[in-house]
């Protein structure tokens, strides 16, 4: 018999604890979808690496 | 370390998950050959709440050390009185997971192996559901098999251990999804399986990867006894 200075509801608490423990969801987490990565950085690379955009030049006063 | 660990339990200022930790720390030990012979009983005392929650959540974890004669003492009376309060503090209610039925039933079944006392003092091991080592997806069933990781033990549930073996590939997939995501407890858990099974696919680099696990989990003391049981059982991990 325990008879430590847990109360009843510290007790049934204490068993939501353990059931949770045992059973605990996965963590929230995310991962890198390698072919998803190289995409962006692909479209990053090329935007980066194109001319830039013709603008009409300024006329001389 | 022990000791301290009684009294923090005595006075009950200490959340469970550092009492778990606590005495994963304590297994680990003993399973590396450190420290004094392992005895339950001085790392979880009898008559406190937290050391039953803490003892019914390492499961059959508790008396590993057991499991290897030379690194500990055969279990005693004291060991058996210790667990048989976790089993009744703690037994798995009508709406129970299967995780925390299985774990439950591994605690009893090392119970009958490891501690004195014959069949008459232990529960009935219940009856535990298997469907999701068919049934579940890939993800989803290496999530809950290294819930179970604790049962990855030599000679114990040598049915379940069967039934997870032709899926042995799907372990190894979720053992990569938990390294990419960083869960180092999912992950250690399912080496650990990996370890046990066999069969793990060579391209995996299971040792490597379960070194990569220790040093990326930060002491991580749960993480820490998977990895310490797949190297003194399996010899897998460096």
């Amino acid at each position: 018999m325990i008879m430590d200075r847990t109360s009843h509801t510290e007790t049934a608490a204490l068993t939501a604890e353990v059931e949770g423990l045992l059973d605990s969801a996965e963590p929230e987490g995310f991962f890198r979808d390698t072919r998803e990565c190289s995409a962006v950085l692909l479209i990053a690379g090329s935007m980066k690496s194109s001319p830039p955009t013709p603008r009409p030049k300024k006329e001389s006063r | 370390m022990a000791d301290a660990l009684a009294e923090q339990t005595g006075a009950g200022a200490v959340p469970l998950s550092a009492v778990i930790a606590d005495a994963a720390n304590g297994v680990v030990l003993a399973l590396r050959g450190e420290g004094d012979p392992y005895a339950l009983s001085r790392l979880l005392r009898q008559g406190d709440a937290l050391a039953s929650a803490a003892l019914r959540v390492l499961g059959r974890d508790a008396l590993a050390p057991y499991a290897l004669d030379h690194r500990a003492t055969p279990g005693g009376a004291d060991d058996a009185a210790v667990v048989r309060e976790a089993l009744a503090a703690y037994p798995p209610g009508p709406d129970a997971s299967e995780v925390s039925v299985w774990s439950y039933r591994g605690l009893v079944e090392a119970s009958h192996a490891f501690l004195p006392g014959g069949a008459d003092h232990w529960p009935q091991a219940p009856r535990a559901g298997s469907a999701w080592v068919t049934d579940d997806p890939w993800p989803r069933f290496s999530h809950r098999t290294s819930q179970l990781a604790a049962l990855a033990l030599p000679g114990i549930a040598t049915d379940l251990a069967g039934r997870l073996a032709p899926r042995t590939d799907d372990l190894a997939r979720g053992f990569i999804r938990a390294v990419r995501r960083r869960d180092w407890l999912q992950a250690a858990g399912l080496g650990r399986w990996l370890a046990r099974l066999g069969q793990v696919p060579p391209t995996l680099g299971l040792d490597n990867g379960l070194v990569f696990v220790r040093h990326m989990s930060d002491g991580d003391a749960r993480v820490a006894l998977h990895l310490a049981a797949a190297r003194q059982f399996y010899g897998r991990g460096g």
